[in-house]
């Protein structure tokens, strides 16, 4: 009996366990727009690149983009440091934008 | 005694199991979030003021322009600046025409005027000109491919189906004459200060005569070309020369609506206006990369 009790136990650890990435990300159905990522650098996170856009950092997955829950770390101090990430801009205004880096 | 404390266990299990599903389902569930900016943002404004008037390079010039925005590690900029400047000297040929282009159709607006068959002939040396970019780039874009990250490529490819997306909205699906907000109509009415009887006659022109199709620009045959490209570069082996190319005639199809709109616009402006887009025009001209000596 003690055997059941610990296979049960463990059994609910483990399934909590499993939904805690789950908590630090949100599926969206609409990431940032085209024209945002065209124009925006995004900065690389856990091999993967993020965009602060709207407040909050998106980042893709597969097909489906998502944001984090929680501003991680990371990409806190990143914008602590550069305030927002960098744009392009391509108008007559900033010479159709070939000024480099 | 047994019996119930099993009971209770798997109560316990069963509420913690529900619990979490039901966080997960939260924290995962699916928010239509489409976080706000967008038409008051300067840099796409810019992003589609720059679609509208420069067409040198087709798919290539999405590639260059990505490379912009990649944020690749620092250590690698100095080879990317190279394969940027050597993606922007194989469309040399095709920005000196656009520039051409430009000036021709500055100095037709500046005199009420286009000469529209210098105008035709140019934009026909422009699609000439752009298929020869991808034979080109063959070299630059494979050593960009093995200069990149896997994440980077991959990003890479985003962006250039980004810009694609961008070009294709305002070059191809956005309607001639709509007054969208940020579409091309309304922007010109900003930049000129145009009368609302302005607006009104040239988005009826616009409407009642569209630019005339190419018959060589298909919309679908140049998205199969930027996912083929964009799938092909996001892969661990990359060969650009085997990826099906050439001309998809972006260029062709974008400067003809571009020409077409000024030839509209044109007989509808104030002397002073014309000499305000004609100077627009002009300054667009000289917008040409520096491109690097080998």
């Amino acid at each position: 009996m003690k055997a059941s009790k610990v296979v049960v136990c463990v059994g609910a650890i483990i399934t909590c366990v499993a939904c805690v990435p789950a908590l630090g990300q949100i599926d969206v159905e609409v990431g940032p727009p085209a024209e945002y990522i065209a124009t925006a650098t995004p900065v690389y996170f856990e091999g993967r690149p993020a965009y602060w856009y709207g407040n909050r950092w998106y980042y893709r997955d597969g097909p489906g983009w998502h944001a984090f829950r929680e501003e991680p770390r990371y990409l806190g101090e990143y914008r602590m440091h550069h305030r927002e990430p960098a744009r392009v801009y391509y108008g007559r205004a900033h010479g159709g934008g070939f000024r480099r880096w | 005694m047994r019996m119930p404390r099993m009971t209770g266990l798997a109560l316990i299990a069963g509420l913690g199991l529900t619990s979490c599903a039901t966080t997960a389902k939260t924290a995962n569930g699916t928010q239509a979030t489409n976080a706000a900016p967008s038409a008051d943002d300067r840099a796409s404004a810019e992003l589609k003021e720059h679609d509208w008037h420069h067409h040198r390079g087709g798919v290539t010039q999405f590639i260059a322009m990505s490379l912009d925005t990649l944020g690749a590690d620092d250590a690698k900029r100095p080879q990317i600046e190279k394969v940027q400047s050597d993606l922007h000297a194989c469309m040399g040929p095709s920005g000196r025409i656009e520039r051409d282009l430009h000036l021709t159709l500055a100095d037709g607006i500046a005199v009420g005027a286009i000469d529209v068959a210098k105008v035709d002939a140019l934009i026909e040396r422009l699609d000439g000109t752009a298929a020869t970019v991808h034979d080109c780039s063959v070299n630059a874009l494979n050593q960009l491919h093995a200069i990149l990250s896997p994440a980077e490529r991959s990003e890479l490819a985003e962006k250039v189906k980004a810009h694609w997306q961008v070009w294709r909205h305002v070059n191809h699906e956005a309607r001639a004459g709509g007054r969208e907000r940020g579409g091309r109509l309304a922007e010109l009415a900003r930049e000129l200060d145009l009368t609302p009887t302005q607006v009104d006659k040239i988005s009826a022109d616009l409407q009642a005569s569209p630019a005339r199709p190419s018959g060589k620009f298909d919309p679908g045959e140049a998205e199969a070309h930027v996912q083929a490209f964009a799938a092909a570069f996001a892969a661990d082996s990359f060969d650009a020369g085997s990826v099906t190319p050439a001309n998809v005639h972006l260029a062709l199809h974008g400067a003809r609506r571009m020409a077409h709109f000024y030839e509209t616009v044109s007989p509808e402006l104030t002397a002073e206006q014309r000499t305000t887009l004609a100077r627009h025009l002009r300054e667009h001209a000289t917008h040409q990369p520096v491109v690097r000596a080998k």
